[in-house]
């Protein structure tokens, strides 16, 4: 146990290396901020700027500066903002774990009942139905669905605000949207699981003993279908995230992403790194937990 | 046994689905509508697409911030809604001589926090401008005035370093900020949480990428606004704004893209108010090489395009063309230079005298942030096809790849369409210095333009303040070229606001959204 937590430490530490040092070339080679900062001042200003940002040293010297200042938690001030950029990111990191949140709990609080329904009902007009909306949910781009369900749910029926995120009402669209466009993936996952788990000589056991089908659904059945819908689950957290991005501009959310997409902008170098980091650690750490959920899912994986 | 449990376990789910439904009736009836709230309230609500960066007005060269500043502060000139120059904090002004202007200030004005104001923060705030040290990217609009000086409370001299015929200008848009207050509370701090201006309205709250919540200063000098709260909200997406203001979330959408505009028409809470602005568009050239370093193949492009064509079915008939780069409401302009016409039979002829019978491969760029400004590419790249430029279309997301292509490199050959809008200053030299001079520190003209002649011309309309000379100048200008196409001259642009119905206002010629102005309907 413990040496399955020290390595996924280290393997956390590299991934956090690797990482800072894609973005940090990235952004170098995709132009020089101080034209962005100062887009009408003459070379000799903007060289004044360069040197002051430290931006006229060899790569390799600003990348090992970055990396020191990093170790201390300082990713440097904003080109634009002008406060520091971690700070900067954190403040709206909450907004978005919120609405990655909600939106995974509502996938999977109908995806999941209704991939075992499916299962159990297999080739009925449920499963049926759950097929057509899987093609459906999965052939729709996030802000075609975002924009689809303001135009009903906001302009025609005035039912939910249109944009925004100060009241939980505001809250419901943007989740619903995301939301959308992962159940799809969790009811496919869930049905197939169950169907295997439920063809399996244990189960039939369980039913022969006279266990009530219920019971052997989710006991004996969706505890052991759920290790891969679990994986799925931390696999698509990241990709929640990025649909997050769209999810908030589409729906003016103060969210991480949105900093981070205005930021690549303005070649805005310390947020875009900060805000990078810290979404690639929540992802990290959400895929851990989910090593933990295996722990206590498959005693295997314990022993081994 | 068994059918025991399959009873429980109908009763749960029959009583789960009776707590869903309950719950999502509940949320329905608290779900607020927005439009009662917002008709209610003594408020404007500005929807803009993205953000100040912040709220310093010296260290941003942004259209939103300036829309958020002129608010909140004043600058020694305004503008009436018919562009003419009207007294602001400066109650007169004259030129004493080629370079130096005298500026008589207005007595009793307080800032937000109470402070008077005097000579004192006028010369602060042009000096931490024009000072390096600040970089302030407004710098270069104002790095001609050398010194200010006070002559006494209420008046000033600014002093040019040669003729600077801009200088009226640029102080429509510079706000005064209060010296006492800003070496008080710092620069990050006026920045983040303490503006403090002369304006109309003052500083409540600012949620970075949400809002920023401004309140009527009642001890504002022209009298206390019509309406007392003014919000701005960020909201990137041109579709979600167009539903805010559909269902009252946001009073006032501004770039309305031409095709929604009939549905805001005829939607019974909004109305469209249009009015032609200085934003001017072009095709650049590359005069550096092949198959543009030829005149006749530049003349040929001018040809080529229906400009009367693209107004009419893309623009919805908003926008006029321009017979050069220079916007008919600005000063300089010469009427009597005609446009190029429609004329795809000369552009063959002129290609084919230029050495290209068969036509010619080119490409053009165009970094145009939204889908309209694209399909106006769209059309020129295929007018330009039909007369045998062939021409393949690069559209560019604006941003870094942009930047770093084209303005950091100058790469971007045959050529690339844009707009200019001036900065909403109305002189000729506001488009012609940036797009055709090219000394090293300009902008498109030092890659592209080569028209012998040119740069000394624009040199002598700046360095005057004689109006007559100017105009003469700028006459010749626009004859010279007319004639050597240095650009494809296209037409300028209307700026098209969408407002909900309770609220009276008129789009302006400077793109400029005066909240001052607007009024509640009755």
């Amino acid at each position: 146990m413990t040496a399955v937590l020290v390595r996924r430490l280290i393997r956390l530490i590299v991934v956090c290396f690797g990482i800072s040092l894609v973005t940090f070339l990235l952004m170098h080679l995709s132009g020089d901020p101080v034209s962005m900062i100062l887009p009408e001042a003459t070379e000799a200003d903007r060289a004044v700027l360069r040197e002051q940002l430290g931006l006229n040293r060899p790569l390799i010297v600003q990348y090992g500066s970055f990396i020191g200042r990093v170790m201390q938690g300082d990713f440097g001030q904003s080109f634009f903002h002008r406060t520091p950029a971690l700070p900067l990111v954190l403040e709206r990191m909450p907004t978005t774990l919120l609405l990655t949140f909600f939106a995974l709990s509502l996938a999977v609080a109908t995806a999941i009942p209704a991939g075992i329904l499916t299962a159990v009902k297999r080739y009925s007009w449920i499963d049926h139905l759950a097929t057509i909306t899987v093609l459906l949910g999965q052939s729709m781009p996030v802000f075609w669905t975002g924009i689809m369900l303001m135009l009903l749910f906001a302009v025609t029926w005035g039912l939910f605000p249109a944009s925004g995120w100060e009241s939980w009402q505001a809250t419901v669209l943007p989740a619903v949207t995301l939301g959308t466009f992962q159940a799809p993936l969790f009811l496919r996952m869930s049905r197939s699981s169950m169907l295997e788990v439920l063809g399996l000589d244990y189960v039939q056991t369980a039913r022969a003993k006279g266990v009530p089908e219920w019971w052997v659904i989710t006991k004996h059945g969706l505890k052991n279908a759920a290790i891969p819908i679990v994986t799925v689950i931390g696999l698509q957290f990241g990709v929640l995230l990025g649909g997050a991005v769209v999810t908030e501009t589409v729906f003016a959310i103060p969210g991480t992403g949105r900093l981070i997409v205005r930021a690549i902008g303005q070649l805005d170098f310390p947020v875009v790194q900060a805000g990078v980091m810290v979404l690639s650690l929540s992802i990290v750490i959400v895929n851990f937990a989910v090593d933990l959920i295996y722990l206590y899912l498959n005693p295997q994986v314990r022993i081994s | 046994m068994r059918r025991d449990f399959r009873r429980r376990d109908r009763g749960t789910v029959f009583h789960g689905l009776v707590v869903l439904l309950a719950l999502t009736a509940l949320a329905l009836v608290a779900a607020p509508t927005g439009r009662v709230e917002a008709a209610e309230e003594d408020k404007i609500v500005l929807a803009l697409e993205r953000d100040q960066d912040n709220m310093d007005p010296h260290m941003h060269f942004q259209r939103v911030g300036i829309l958020m500043n002129i608010n909140m502060y004043d600058s020694l000139l305004h503008k009436t809604p018919k562009l003419q120059y009207d007294p602001s904090l400066a109650t007169e002004w004259r030129a004493i001589d080629d370079t130096t202007w005298e500026f008589k200030l207005r007595q009793g004005v307080k800032f937000h926090n109470g402070d008077a104001f005097s000579a004192e923060d006028v010369k602060f705030s042009i000096e931490r401008v024009i000072d390096p040290a600040t970089k302030s990217p407004q710098y270069g609009n104002i790095r001609a005035i050398k010194a200010v000086k006070i002559i006494d409370d209420y008046t000033v001299h600014l002093i040019t370093d040669g003729p600077f015929p801009l200088l009226l200008e640029r102080m429509v848009f510079f706000p005064i900020i209060p010296k006492k207050h800003f070496e008080k509370v710092g620069a990050q701090a006026f920045a983040e949480s303490a503006p403090v201006g002369t304006g109309p309205y003052k500083f409540v709250e600012w949620k970075r990428d949400q809002y920023l919540h401004l309140e009527r200063f009642e001890g504002h000098w022209r009298g206390p606004a019509p309406i007392k709260t003014f919000i701005i909200r960020v909201i990137p997406e041109t579709s979600t704004q167009i539903a805010e203001l559909k269902t009252g979330g946001v009073d006032i959408v501004r770039n309305l893209p031409p095709d929604l505009m009939p549905d805001l028409k005829a939607h019974p809470g909004t109305y469209v108010s249009a009015a032609p602005i200085l934003r001017t568009h072009y095709v650049a050239l590359d005069m550096r090489h092949p198959p543009f370093d030829k005149k006749e193949v530049r003349q040929a492009a001018n040809y080529a395009i229906d400009r009367q064509a693209v107004i009419d079915k893309l623009m919805g008939g908003l926008g006029r063309i321009v017979p050069t780069v220079i916007n008919p409401m600005a000063f300089g302009y010469d009427p009597t230079v005609e446009a190029y016409g429609y004329d795809p039979k000369k552009a063959k002829e002129l290609l084919a005298q230029a050495g290209y019978p068969k036509g010619v491969d080119i490409t053009l760029h165009t970094g145009f942030g939204h889908a309209w400004g694209r399909q106006l590419g769209e059309a020129i790249a295929d007018m330009l096809t039909q007369v045998g430029l062939r021409t393949s279309l690069r559209i560019w997301d604006p941003g870094p790849a942009w930047n770093k292509f084209f303005q950091g490199e100058g790469k971007a050959t045959n050529g690339f369409y844009g707009s200019w809008g001036y900065y909403s200053t109305f002189d000729a030299d506001a488009i012609l210095h940036p797009l055709y001079h090219t000394e090293p520190g300009g902008w498109v003209g030092k890659w592209y333009t080569r028209v012998p002649g040119l740069d000394a011309l624009i040199d002598e309309a700046r360095s005057t303040v004689d109006r007559e000379k100017r105009l003469a100048t700028y006459s010749k200008i626009q004859r010279l070229i007319k004639e050597e196409a240095p650009s494809i001259f296209l037409w300028y642009q209307y700026d098209m606001l969408g407002i909900n119905r309770r609220i009276d206002y008129e789009a302006r010629g400077d793109e400029w959204i005066w909240v001052y102005d607007a009024k509640l309907k009755k």
